[in-house]
């Protein structure tokens, strides 16, 4: 078994996209739809075949109410792991996106956290090296 | 019993695309050869639409006022949407959501078959992808009423069919969108 594909809710696929590509940086790595439905994915550049993330339309209202609870507690619904926290920061500030929290030494990693304009709290990663 | 294998889908055909502001219609005009009873039984009855339509409905869609949960089949995930119609003039015309697709059917009486017409709405990058997607369950439905069914071919099995992808390429360049490069390369062989 791998890890291939993790989900995170959104409240528009559009403007996820958008967000996820241009702002991230990511890729669109499968598009496709039947009826109502859409499966929407992105993969890291970096990692063209490795681990995708799903961008879910949340029409689920159980799923609303907890996307809503962990975002006002400024709670991350995803990480991504970065080897240059500081030029992702600028880069991604640069690109018009709002960071609650910017780069932050914790234990054993530098951590920075933004909005993604679609209901979620991002958080980037960067290991410390020892 | 007919055969999958022996199946092979006709050229794109009996397709057009309306723009109404932001919104695009995908209309599809088809000529079964059975009479528009059997057809209103096929669009409606559950036992039916598990035969050849991309969705499992859980009641039967032919009463005005009636709710019924639509669930996709063989897309990644499961997705239930309720489905509420609008209009069931039997066998005449048809209307419901899918989700936030509106469904309109109408049945005509055609040289002793039914001229079936399919308006649905549809996000204009997956247009060509509902047309080639209907085209085949069209062609699963014409043989299901026939008596020689193939089974249904839909979402992630459709795109496998590599009829599929020939009818997806080529609704594109009927409809003057961009040829798709869907499935991506890396995900063929």
């Amino acid at each position: 078994m791998k890890i291939k594909v993790v989900s995170i809710f959104v409240d528009d696929q559009n403007k996820a996209l958008r967000f996820y590509t241009e702002v991230l940086g990511f890729a669109k790595k499968t598009d496709f739809s039947q009826g109502p439905y859409r499966w929407l994915t992105v993969a890291s550049p970096e990692e063209p075949n490795g681990t995708e993330l799903q961008l879910a339309l949340n029409e689920n209202p159980a799923a609303k109410t907890y996307q809503q609870a962990i975002f006002q507690q400024n709670q991350p619904a995803i990480m991504f792991f970065t080897e240059d926290i500081k030029g992702d920061y600028e880069k991604i500030k640069g690109g018009g996106a709002e960071f609650t929290m910017p780069p932050t030494d914790v234990t054993g990693s530098t951590i920075a956290m933004l909005k993604d304009t679609c209901g979620n709290i991002v958080q980037l990663t960067q290991l410390a090296k020892w | 019993m007919g055969d999958l294998e022996q199946y092979t889908p006709a050229p794109a055909y009996g397709a057009q695309i309306q723009k109404d502001g932001e919104k695009w219609t995908l209309i599809l005009v088809r000529e079964l050869r059975h009479s528009p009873e059997k057809v209103w039984q096929a669009l409606t009855d559950p036992a039916h639409l598990r035969e050849w339509a991309p969705f499992d409905a859980d009641g039967n869609l032919g009463t005005a006022g009636a709710t019924v949960k639509l669930t996709t089949v063989a897309s990644p995930k499961l997705h239930v949407s309720e489905a509420r119609v609008t209009r069931a003039d039997a066998p005449h015309a048809l209307e419901y959501n899918w989700g936030d697709h509106n469904m309109r059917w109408e049945l005509e009486p055609s040289g002793g078959g039914t001229r079936l017409t399919l308006w649905t709405n549809i996000g204009r990058p997956f247009i060509a992808m509902g047309a080639a997607g209907w085209h085949i369950c069209f062609d699963v439905l014409d043989r299901l009423l026939g008596g020689t069914p193939i089974g249904r071919v839909v979402g992630g099995n459709a795109v496998k069919f590599g009829g599929w992808q020939r009818l997806h390429a080529e609704y594109a360049r009927q409809f003057g969108i961009e040829v798709p490069n869907w499935p991506p390369q890396a995900a063929q062989k």
